[in-house]
């Protein structure tokens, strides 16, 4: 076999069993939920039509999180503590984030994977900071802030941006 | 094409002088543009280039209109049987240039597009460097197994293009420069970057690695002036490093196909001309960094100046043509362009204004050696730029040094004498070798 096609062969490999991690990532059954964002300024044009986004649990403050946030990687634990906010289909609870590990404790809540963020002080990043979306998209002029993110946790706790809601 | 219309234009007046006959101006012409890009395109092949990309580019309009409409799975589906049908053509056509390169260059661009597909399907996000350091490694087989070099020099360019944008920013797998005084970046990303570099270097087509060397001396130097773990900051290590690393890649490079420095000679040309200007330093204007040289950076730049200087001793140079008095001198302004340097350890205005006199009569040693080696081996452009560097380096010092119009109109003068008087000892050296071969 020529080895050129061993080549493409190893190509198309790696991509289909990509798209078949990230297909059965986000089927996963692992609950969703939503998350609070915040206002950014989208510098990126070459990447097409996409909303940026900013999360309030890219800042986390709370329990083990200050002194872990200085890790390449870390976990941190997301729930809802009462807080919601209005969208055109009712009420929604945000999660927040309650507390950070080095490794996710098994079966107690839901742990997100985060690396370490670049900013003036340590934050997180989950790969969940764009939302890539049509033109025709009526969310395509929406800004991080006046939208929530749906999301759910996928192969090893890492989220998957499922949508976005418009707060009312 | 203007080529092609300047060589008509040439032999149709070659034909008419009398030089060529009208036929065998014919034939040339014919031979020549038989040769050019697509030649062997005729105009259907164009028209039905052009129907296939219109075509393109509507099914590319439909599909982005209709596409929230499609599903995850059709949308990667369709991306796999176009990689596969890319690649494969590219395979069956290997033998047909006109074909093959253009299927080829699409191979080698797919698995970006993929990557990019995939991340606008599943909303991915994240380092903005590992993209393309997979995509590199998805490619690296391609370029290295392909009868062509195109996919080699495409992904050599890709990795040392990831190499400088992802080391000098901070937010990347790859960064090396320290973000908002955070801590020092961890060794692994050296090791990456320098995998990464390696890397560059071996894919990158055919033997003359000048270009890669160069990106990688130059990539070095940022490395050294950046806010990286090797940083050095006290002028003289710069300038040590800066002249090392164009010493270093002007003696690795092969030259061109007579054995001529091109490009890093240009640069080294362009370090010397740059430290002249050395005569108006001022030591406390130069501390705005503040002299916090790292012990790695002193390390490197040490390393460096010693492999140029053993470069400099064990290899040929390529400066000026061969010869014992052009080796000599060649050798020594590279050397002494280094050693200039050090005048910069614990300068004061005088050391300083030293350093700029030794790189003014650096440029002057050079273009001058370049003027006499010309004329012994009929090379004009070898004399053309003699007088270049000479010229610029006279009219820079007269525009710099003198200002007032009556000191400059006499240099100018001074050096308009010289240059006649260098024509005219060259001209009777030329007429004493001739007369020497006649007996």
């Amino acid at each position: 076999m020529n080895k050129l096609r061993i080549v493409l062969g190893l190509q198309l490999v790696i991509f289909i069993a990509w798209g078949g991690y990230l297909l059965s990532s986000k089927g996963a059954a692992s609950p969703e939920f939503y998350l609070e964002t915040r206002p950014v300024d989208p510098r990126d044009l070459i990447s097409g039509t996409f909303v940026a986004l900013s999360y309030n649990i890219g800042d986390p403050q709370a329990g083990n999180c200050p002194a872990l946030t200085k890790n390449s990687v870390f976990f941190v634990k997301l729930e809802n503590r009462g807080k919601t906010f209005n969208s055109a289909s009712g009420p929604l609870p945000v999660y927040e984030a309650t507390d950070c590990a080095v490794t996710p404790p098994a079966g107690e809540g839901n742990w997100a994977r985060a690396e370490k963020g670049y900013g003036f002080r340590p934050s997180a990043r989950y790969g969940i900071e764009r939302f890539f979306l049509n033109e025709d998209n009526p969310l395509k002029d929406a800004r991080s802030g006046s939208v929530i993110a749906k999301v759910k946790l996928g192969h090893n706790n890492q989220l998957i941006l499922l949508d976005l809601v418009k707060k009312i | 094409m203007a080529y092609y219309k300047k060589l008509k234009a040439d032999l149709a007046g070659a034909a008419s002088a009398g030089i060529i006959t009208p036929e065998q101006a014919d034939r040339v012409w014919e031979r020549a543009y038989s040769g050019r890009a697509f030649a062997s395109f005729k105009a259907v092949h164009w028209i039905a280039a052009a129907s296939g990309l219109f075509i393109a580019m509507g099914v590319i309009l439909i599909a982005a209109h209709n596409w929230d409409k499609i599903g995850a799975i059709a949308k990667m589906g369709a991306f796999l049987l176009l990689f596969a049908g890319a690649a494969e053509a590219s395979i069956r056509f290997e033998e047909k240039p006109a074909a093959a390169i253009p299927l080829e260059t699409l191979w080698f661009f797919m698995p970006v597009l993929g990557i990019g597909l995939y991340a606008q399907i599943f909303n991915l996000s994240g380092d903005p460097v590992k993209p393309y350091l997979a995509w590199a490694a998805l490619s690296a087989p391609l370029a290295l197994l392909s009868k062509r070099p195109l996919a080699a020099y495409l992904c050599s360019v890709l990795l040392f293009a990831a190499l400088y944008w992802g080391t000098l920013g901070a937010q990347s797998i790859l960064s090396l420069t320290i973000h908002y005084n955070q801590s020092a970046q961890p060794l692994w990303h050296w090791a990456l970057a320098l995998g990464v570099l390696a890397a560059g270097f071996a894919l990158y087509p055919g033997k003359k690695l000048d270009k890669p060397l160069g990106a990688g001396a130059v990539w070095l130097f940022f490395m050294l002036v950046a806010d990286t773990a090797i940083k050095v900051r006290s002028e003289a290590l710069v300038l040590l490093a800066g002249m090392s690393l164009a010493v270093l890649w002007l003696e690795w490079d092969d030259g061109d196909e007579n054995g001529k420095a091109g490009t890093p000679l240009t640069l080294w040309v362009g370090a010397v001309y740059a430290m002249t200007f050395f005569w108006h330093y001022r030591p406390d204007s130069y501390n705005v960094f503040g002299h916090t040289d790292t012990p790695a950076g002193a390390v490197v730049t040490w390393a460096v100046f010693a492999a140029a200087a053993a470069t400099l001793a064990l290899r040929k140079q390529h400066v000026l043509p061969e010869g014992r008095l052009e080796d000599y001198l060649a050798k020594g302004l590279l050397g002494l362009s280094m050693l200039c340097a050090f005048l910069l350890f614990d300068a004061n205005t005088g050391s300083a204004k030293m350093l700029a006199v030794l790189a003014n009569l650096i440029l002057a040693a050079f273009g001058t050696g370049c003027i006499i080696s010309g004329a012994k081996n009929s090379d004009e452009k070898l004399i053309n730029r003699g007088v270049a560097v000479i010229t610029l380096t006279a009219v820079t010092r007269f525009v710099d040094i003198f200002g007032g119009l009556l000191k400059s109109g006499l240099a100018f003068i001074a050096t308009g004498l010289a240059f006649a008087a260098l024509a005219y000892f060259i001209n009777r050296g030329r007429k004493a070798l001739i007369e020497s071969v006649k007996k």
